[in-house]
């Protein structure tokens, strides 16, 4: 595949977007097209099994109509330009087109194709070359202990290709989304335990590998699991790992500012938009354009170049994420954050890379500081609640933090929940290191759209259970 | 299309086996903020999918005979390259050693309930009414608005055929309404979110399920952060059953699956508790049922084409049978039953009401904001979306804190109602109480 150009799947399609865009403007005031294509490769090897396969294709095209006050979409998969043209020409025509029809702004006048740049590309190397790799792994993974009962090594090769077209812009993008993952699976007796470890984002081969010292301290967490012990309830002096962290951005304040929620009146921020909601030391981005990130692209399903938002600076709630809808309809500007699951599904205003930004403070320094408490590492879900403010997010485990020290008591599982606004102000350092964590994001419980999350280590107080 | 591609499959070197499901589908989508629409959607969908398998020797070591499979999709506009991706196909499944295992072979498919003919006959009107329902249905209810609402009505076509002579055809519907209401008592605003999967429109009651959410949100106004302790909780109606499947990703299914008996991921052993501690609750029986009437994971047959059964998988708190798609049941030496249809978990003998009794201050949760126990040691932590404190028969709303426990630790004391729900993959006890859980709250 030559990442410099759209697959010839869609390349011919694409061809015809402009012409299609001009026929649904003859009979309403606003036409989009969006083509996409979504393929790729799989490969599993695991103690029992191999696999190397395609992953299920999804291919399609979405008309989007607007009538003065909403849209009306056709989407299919049937790419052939003659059909395309006439099935666009068809939902034009249907629409109603209101009478007091506002405006839609098409942005400025851009034609670009967009790759993502690879040091080593995937795609050069053959499915038998990656099989290898993950073999290697497999086995360099399944030596390290007796007591490992499987190791489930996945390397996952995502190939999103896409063509917008509106009046203005014409746009393609090829961008290339790589996972690799390691599970290692612990037992003693009836007591089976796991623990995993992931590199992903976009780019190329240089983003994922292990090292035999990373794959001993997987090993390691897995086996400290078997003894683990319930934390016992309560509010904690906690120190999150890049990964909670990210995943308390996520959930805390990253769903509760996606604007079509503001629209929906479901956001508490609402009220908060230029005031202090967390502690001065905390600043929020999502950045749809951050080099390397799971969740990176060059535009959105709505043509919207990506750039970063601040959401959060210094502890002020400055703005939040936008679709073309809600952007529209609040008045505000744009951000490049209209994103659907596939063609089968509409827009709504999501996030991509979403995260804490640096601080100055060592790690080493944030855990001595803490007098008791819990060293709170890899998140395992989150779940966000934006009108109530509550927040969950599930920490796969924790170590005990005694006298600035970490003591090997391992907790597992750790719930941490709190009021959203109470958690971000008890921020009282934030780490000089940042890391990024790939992972696939719903909204409510659909609509998945791989993201990434992270940011430094950070200080905080919560409610563990 | 599907002809073209089995006639190609037959000709194509390298195929030892081969599964191919044609998939159509159309869905028309409704999405409503406030009072006015935001979108609505028609969107149809096409396409193939093939599994190939490739016997060959062994490529890491022995001369043995092994099994390699790989999946590849194929579009309307990719049937001038068929033999292209067939090919393709072959290489990746040749890549890999896998023991040997079979399909399906043809046998009498049941009739299962899987499509409305309302769905079928008039699906954007089934949409656009169940809208206009919820909307009513809201508009009867003090200080509640909806925020908003999507509703997807959906039909889908399946054929499937196979190598080893395997031939069906199954219509499906689907249904999906998920809405927001907003309810305000003048200085404080709160939301309650639910979606309903089903198949069959008549199964959704949107004005009784708009009432019920219209008060939950009421309630989460004045809801109070619980206490932190050891407490008696009763989990019901949705959220017991996102607490026992999980959307099919529950340790209950999955400790009980063939795939990771097979991989060893899985302790169970046939005959023997599935409980860590002595049971002391009501008997607990699971069933995995592909045959229910109109249930969201019914099926006529499986994704390799095995005919759609009820298998009791766990008897009285003790595994009965693993649950086995074609392959693991081959490497387990097992009866193939298929892949897992909807929960069905037997009622207990208390009614509803009464399971409340004789704990102190017992904790209600109906909903959480997520619950998905780890699938495979069965920990759960969820936060407290919205529940009740019941203390001598007086309901105080609770949200926030969590709870959090083992499910094969908390199920083995368990209590069931004798009323059942069904929740569309889900026929069980409306509720459970399970006697000790930690809270974690104030």
């Amino acid at each position: 595949m030559d990442l410099q150009k759209l697959p010839p799947q869609l390349a011919v399609p694409a061809e015809v977007l402009p012409g299609l865009v001009a026929k649904m403007e003859r009979h309403v005031p606003y036409g989009a097209a969006l083509l996409g294509r979504t393929g790729g490769l799989e490969v599993v090897v695991n103690h029992r099994e191999q696999r190397v396969s395609e992953i299920p294709l999804r291919q399609g095209f979405v008309f989007t109509a607007w009538n003065g006050r909403w849209f009306e979409e056709v989407a299919g998969t049937d790419l052939a330009p003659r059909p395309m043209m006439a099935l666009a020409e068809q939902l034009a025509k249907a629409v109603e087109v209101l009478p007091s029809a506002e405006p839609i702004d098409p942005g400025p006048e851009t034609t670009a194709h967009f790759a993502t740049p690879c040091a080593k590309d995937p795609t050069a190397l053959s499915s038998k070359d990656k099989l290898e790799m993950c073999r290697d792994l497999h086995s360099r993974a399944s030596k390290l202990d007796p007591r490992i009962v499987n190791v489930h090594v996945r390397y996952l090769e995502t190939r999103d290709s896409k063509a917008f077209a509106n009046r203005a812009k014409r746009l393609s993008q090829n961008v290339m989304r790589l996972r690799l993952s390691v599970q290692v699976f612990v037992r003693d007796g009836q007591e089976v335990k796991y623990d995993w470890a992931t590199r992903d984002g976009v780019g190329g081969l240089e983003l994922i590998g292990f090292t035999d010292q990373e794959l001993r301290r997987l090993c390691d967490h897995a086996l400290a699991l078997l003894s683990a012990e319930k934390v016992p309830p309560g509010m904690y002096e906690v120190i999150c790992t890049p990964d909670v962290s990210g995943v308390i951005a996520h959930e805390a304040f990253g769903h509760g500012v996606e604007l079509d929620m503001f629209l929906k009146h479901r956001a508490r921020s609402e009220q908060y938009l230029g005031k202090k909601i967390a502690s001065p030391l905390v600043d929020i981005v999502d950045d749809p354009s951050y080099p390397g990130g799971l969740g990176s692209y060059f535009f959105d399903d709505e043509g919207q170049l990506a750039s970063p938002t601040y959401i959060i600076r210094q502890g002020i709630f400055e703005r939040g994420l936008s679709d073309l809808f809600s952007a529209h309809r609040l008045k505000v500007p744009r951000s490049a954050n209209g994103r659907r699951e596939s063609f089968e599904r509409k827009v709504y205003a999501r996030m991509s890379n979403t995260f804490f930004a640096r601080g100055d403070t060592p790690v080493q320094d944030m855990i001595a500081s803490v007098e008791q408490g819990v060293y709170l590492q890899h998140s395992s879900s989150g779940m966000e609640d934006p009108k109530g403010w509550g927040m969950q997010v599930t920490s796969h485990y924790g170590e005990e933090i005694r006298k600035g020290k970490l003591t090997g008591r391992v907790f597992a599982p750790v719930g941490i929940t709190g009021y959203v606004p109470d958690i971000l102000q008890s921020v009282s350092a934030v780490g000089n290191d940042f890391a990024l964590s790939g992972g696939t994001c719903g909204k409510g419980h659909k609509e998945w759209a791989p993201v990434s999350s992270g940011g430094p280590h950070l200080k905080l107080k919560a409610r563990l259970g | 299309m599907l002809q073209q591609i089995v006639n190609a499959l037959r000709r194509q070197d390298g195929v030892s086996d081969w599964l191919v499901r044609h998939i159509r589908k159309l869905s028309q989508q409704h999405y409503v903020i406030g009072d006015g629409p935001e979108n609505t959607r028609a969107v149809t969908s096409e396409r193939v999918v093939v599994t190939v398998m490739n016997d060959h020797r062994a490529t890491q070591r022995g001369e043995e005979l092994v099994r390699g499979e790989a999946e590849v999709t194929l579009l309307p506009s990719d049937l001038a390259h068929v033999s292209r991706k067939l090919e393709e196909a072959v290489f990746m499944a040749g890549l890999t050693d896998n023991p040997p295992y079979g399909l399906p072979t043809p046998s009498e498919f049941p009739r299962v309930d899987l499509a409305d003919p309302e769905i079928r006959a008039q699906p954007q009107e089934v949409a656009k009414h169940m809208v206009q329902q919820l909307v009513d249905a809201v508009g009867a209810e003090k200080g509640v608005r909806l925020s908003s609402a999507e509703a997807f009505v959906d039909e889908v076509h399946t054929s499937i055929e196979n190598s080893r002579g395997t031939i069906g055809t199954q219509v499906e519907t689907k249904l999906l309404l998920d809405f927001v209401l907003l309810a305000s008592n003048g200085d404080e605003e709160m939301e309650s979110h639910i979606a309903f999967d089903r198949r069959r429109a008549s199964d959704l009651d949107v004005p009784l399920l708009a009432h019920r959410q219209a008060q939950y949100a009421r309630d989460a106004i004045v809801a109070q952060t619980p206490k932190t302790g050891t407490y008696a909780v009763v989990v019901s109606d949705e959220a017991l059953a996102e607490l026992l499947l999980s959307s099919g990703y529950s340790p209950l299914v999955l400790r009980s699956a063939g795939q990771l008996k097979y991989q060893r991921l899985s302790p169970w052993e046939v005959g023997k508790s599935i409980f860590s501690v002595e049971p002391r609750g009501d008997p607990f029986m699971m069933y995995s049922n592909s045959l229910l009437p109109f249930g969201t994971r019914s099926a006529i047959f499986d994704s390799d084409g095995l005919a759609g059964r009820r298998t009791l998988i766990i008897k009285n708190g003790v595994l009965s049978s693993f649950w086995a798609t074609q392959r693991y049941a081959e490497y387990l030496a097992i009866p193939a039953t298929g892949t897992f249809g909807n929960m069905e978990i037997a009622a207990g003998s208390s009614p509803f009401d009464q399971l409340f009794d004789g704990h102190g201050t017992v904790y209600h949760i109906v909903a959480f904001s997520a619950m998905s126990p780890d699938p495979i040691t069965g920990d759960f932590v969820g936060e407290i979306r919205l529940g009740y404190e019941v203390q001598r028969g007086q309901r105080r709303p609770i949200r926030g804190g969590s709870i959090s426990g083992n499910l094969f630790t908390v199920l083995a004391d368990a209590q069931f109602s004798e009323e059942t729900v069904f929740l569309g993959d889900y026929l069980g006890p409306r509720g459970m109480i399970f006697p000790q859980i930690t809270v974690a709250g104030e």
